[in-house]
């Protein structure tokens, strides 16, 4: 039973971000909606990845950081905003 | 004008056609360095190296892989390359292939459904900045990469040159030991809430 549930959770792990509707991932599915151990794992795991994203916050390209890159490769002819 | 063909100018030392490129790129380098050594000078001097690196090589550039992944590659390995030389104190984690043994001897509380659970809370911000900071180089640029950058596993082990599996495997602990820190930090609030 550890076991399994020890095998489950590499699965899950690797399924995250994937699709959830290929027919692989059914099976794994199953068991995390019969299993409250890997249930709980799965919706950590999950709440963990989005947490880390949510707190990422990109940043814009500083003009100066732009014009400083463009003169360092002889292009400062065409400096203008990167494009987004 | 596709990206190809701004290329083959490129190559031939047009110099719109090169300014075209890092236009289009250059934001998304300096992120990408931001995250992996969270320092705007740094990022700045990677994004800098990058580009130099690409007009001496744009030439041996065969389109074997596509133009994104071969930047990428050279954006990653000088960040990581900055990463190594910082010699941080890296939380170790194991080698070991059931590095999850200490999963199921592990009471689960699911925090996942907390409502105080948010990035509005200023002590776990820290704690996963903090976590983030402690994962070693080889961690980092998958989690990142992956689950960060939203690139696929395929991209990510093109990028890193290194397998899938081996993707996945560092995909895994990575993710594994920031919900270790998260929970270790919300299971203590949950729990007493509940027990109050
Ligand atoms: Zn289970």
């Amino acid at each position: 039973m550890l076991n399994d549930h020890k095998k489950r959770i590499k699965e899950i792990c690797d399924l995250m971000g994937e699709d959830f509707n290929a027919p692989s991932c059914r099976e794994v599915l199953e068991h995390i909606n019969q299993c409250p151990t890997c249930k709980v794992y799965y919706d950590t795991l999950k709440k963990t990845v989005l947490l880390c994203q949510e707190n990422d916050c990109p940043e814009e390209l500083p003009d100066e950081v732009n014009r400083r890159l463009m003169n360092l490769l002889n292009l400062r002819d065409f400096l203008n905003a990167p494009e987004k | 004008m596709n990206e190809k063909e701004i290329i083959t100018l490129a190559k031939q030392g047009d110099k719109e056609a090169l300014s075209k490129l890092v236009n289009k790129y250059s934001e998304r380098i300096y992120n990408l360095a931001l995250r992996i050594l969270r320092n705007r000078e740094e990022a700045e001097d990677v994004l800098q190296e990058t580009f130099i690196t690409v007009l001496e090589k744009l030439h041996s550039f065969d389109g074997r892989s596509s133009f994104f992944t071969w930047l990428y590659r050279i954006a990653t390995n000088a960040s990581l390359m900055r990463l190594r030389k910082k010699k941080l104190v890296y939380q170790q984690i194991s080698d070991d292939p059931d590095f999850q043994e200490s999963v199921e001897s592990r009471v689960f509380v699911d925090w996942s459904q907390d409502p105080s659970v948010s990035l509005f809370d200023k002590e776990m911000k820290l704690k996963l900045d903090a976590a983030i900071n402690k994962l070693s180089d080889i961690y980092r640029s998958v989690f990142i990469l992956r689950d960060i950058e939203g690139l696929s596993i395929k991209e990510t082990s093109a990028i890193l040159n290194i397998t899938e599996e081996n993707v996945k495997i560092r995909l895994r602990r990575a993710r594994q030991y920031l919900r270790d820190i998260l929970s270790d930090y919300f299971e203590e609030r949950v729990v007493s809430k509940y027990v109050k």
